[in-house]
């Protein structure tokens, strides 16, 4: 694991070094933004109208908004982790030196989430804003932040074995948008298959909506933890076997 | 026959340290066998060349010693490391520079070395002398704060090396260090080679066999994945005998024609029409240089006896004999009869 934080140090540097990364985050807050206005905009002229919501939940569980912007961010973010090294043939050196496949994937992974996280870092200032006209829940405002962290953490995941399955980067990008795609949608199935049903269960489990709406209320569920925790941990393994596994092939 | 002692005498006299050993290698691609049974040793301090064609699988075993693809069987240890088992421990011992020196474009050479090093383990107070040091070997402080991405194919192939030497490890393996360069770059790249020799163990490949004479004490040759060869330039030399014999008289031309193929052991003997001054005035005798080659059964004792009935044969058919050598194969005769004909291995 010595390895790690020379990988995690110029991967970061990679990726800050290109222009992708500040559009991305650019368009990242931009619409964060708007979103906030929207919302803010709308708790000050509806005032009572808007029932027991606060505008903390509805910024982070009741929008569909929120999954967009990780729709459009994860898949250009992981998607050169390991498609690019490959096609340009340095995974040769990066794989000669004395690493670990763990660690070089660990590294990875870790600061691409590194970077996930420094884009959300700004909102908080949405939450000193609010604090400026009203009182603000802490523990809600924790538990949305996880459920933001988690979500993401398990897409970025998705993304970067989806980066390790292929030496294309675009290929990389379109497998992991619709792998996110896919699973949100059957989240959404959630709403349209009948209660009780297999089909309803299955779907309400790994539905993200619903996820982020709970965690967006304050409610940390336990069997969300598990079903995030399942969604980082098992594609990160699977990409450590594809990395010993290059070396057979 | 006697090069297979040789290396058998090599391989007892170095089997304690030695650097590289490939026992029985074998790499397949699906069907296609890449390497083929290949088993040869480096011993410490030796500069070995890796010689075949192109597609002969000499990137392919190196890539396998270099711990990127795994073998399909038989093992390969390096400096006592099971390749396998102890994959770390023997990549931490390999300086290795791919085929194609991928680097990362977006970094500067300073930054790639300095990152280089930490990931190879270089402690960090010794990093950055580490790195100059190889900066200096490699020919690149010059472009230090210069953008991989902007360099020129000649620097990123000393990148490639500085690179390979920034842990000052015990063993080098460097793909084709020269392939792309212009002859200058060629001329630096070897001259970095051999002052390497002095402290490290290297194995190179290349197809360039100037290179292999300029910089290399011992080779290693395979094609279609099969050893060939293995000794030294010398032994290489001699596993094909000197092909003939070069004769320059003053004579008539089909008198001296005529004496050279009269000798027993001559197969075929021809007028080299470039070498040979004729003239057309018939009061002055041609100087005329004859190539003649062996026939195929003669042994290299007999060989000297038939010199010496030529010249006398020529004597006797009035020629004025001025100049008499036998035709010692270049190496890159003995690469073409060792990597086109059907793989006669040593052993």
């Amino acid at each position: 694991m010595r390895s790690f934080w020379p990988i995690y140090k110029r991967e970061l540097f990679a990726f800050f070094v290109t222009p992708l990364a500040w559009v991305l985050i650019t368009v990242f807050l931009l619409v964060q933004g708007m979103h906030f206005f929207l919302i803010v905009d709308h708790f000050a002229s509806a005032g009572a109208a808007s029932g027991d919501q606060t505008p903390l939940q509805a910024f982070f569980g009741n929008t569909v908004l929120l999954y967009l912007v990780l729709f459009l961010l994860v898949p250009p973010m992981t998607m050169r982790l390991f498609a690019e090294e490959r096609r340009s043939g340095t995974i040769e050196s990066l794989m000669t030196a004395p690493v670990s496949s763990a660690a070089v994937v660990l590294a990875k992974y870790a600061a691409v989430f590194t970077t996930y996280v420094a884009m959300w870092t700004p909102t908080v200032l949405y939450l000193v804003i609010l604090r400026r006209t009203g009182e603000i829940d802490r523990g809600v405002a924790a538990s949305s932040y996880l459920g933001v962290l988690l979500v993401g953490a398990g897409y970025l995941s998705l993304g970067l074995l989806m980066s390790a399955m292929t030496k294309s980067q675009f290929l990389a990008l379109v497998l992991t948008a619709m792998l996110i795609l896919s699973l949100f949608i059957l989240g959404v199935g959630e709403f349209i298959a009948r209660d009780g049903t297999l089909m309803h269960d299955v779907c309400a489990h790994v539905s993200v909506w619903a996820h982020m709406n709970d965690f967006a209320s304050g409610i940390v569920d336990s069997r969300h933890l598990v079903f995030y925790g399942s969604l980082i941990v098992l594609p990160l393994f699977v990409t450590v076997r594809a990395v010993d596994a290059w070396r057979w092939g | 026959m006697h090069v297979s002692i040789l290396i058998l005498i090599a391989t007892v006299v170095s089997g304690a340290q030695s650097v590289i050993s490939v026992q029985r290698l074998s790499k397949h691609y699906g069907t296609k066998i890449a390497v083929d049974d290949l088993s040869f040793t480096v011993a410490k301090g030796e500069v070995v060349g890796f010689l075949g064609p192109n597609g002969a699988g000499k990137s392919t075993t190196l890539r396998i010693l270099a711990g990127f693809l795994g073998m399909t069987s038989g093992s390969v240890e390096v400096c006592g490391h099971d390749i396998r088992q102890e994959s770390i421990e023997a990549r931490a011992k390999i300086g290795y520079m791919p085929e194609a020196v991928p680097l990362y474009e977006e970094m500067r050479v300073v930054e790639y070395l300095a990152f280089r090093a930490e990931l190879k383990r270089v402690p960090r107070e010794h990093r950055r002398s580490f790195v100059a040091d190889a900066m200096g070997k490699a020919n690149v402080e010059d472009v230090a704060t210069t953008r991989i991405g902007h360099l020129s194919k000649g620097y990123r192939q000393r990148v490639g090396l500085a690179d390979a030497l920034v842990a000052r490890p015990p063993l080098l393996i460097l793909d084709e260090p020269t392939a792309g360069l212009d002859p200058n770059q060629i001329r630096d790249v070897r001259d970095v080679l051999r002052a390497l020799g002095k402290e490290h163990t290297v194995l190179l490949s290349t197809h360039i066999l100037s290179e292999v004479e300029a910089s290399c004490s011992r080779v290693v040759v395979i094609a279609k994945g099969k050893l060939v060869a293995a000794g030294s330039l010398d032994d290489l030399a001699k596993k094909r005998r000197a092909a003939g014999l070069v004769v320059v008289v003053r004579a008539d031309e089909d008198a001296a024609l005529a004496a050279v193929r009269s000798v027993a052991g001559i197969a075929k003997a021809e007028i080299d029409d470039r070498a040979s001054r004729v003239s057309r005035d018939p009061g002055d005798p041609c100087v005329v240089t004859i190539r003649a080659s062996w026939s195929k059964t003669l042994d290299e004792t007999a060989v000297e006896g038939v010199i010496e009935h030529a010249v006398s044969a020529l004597v006797s058919a009035g020629c004025f004999v001025r100049e008499v050598r036998p035709v010692k194969s270049t190496l890159e005769e003995v690469f073409a009869a060792l990597t086109t004909s059907e793989p006669e291995v040593s052993s």
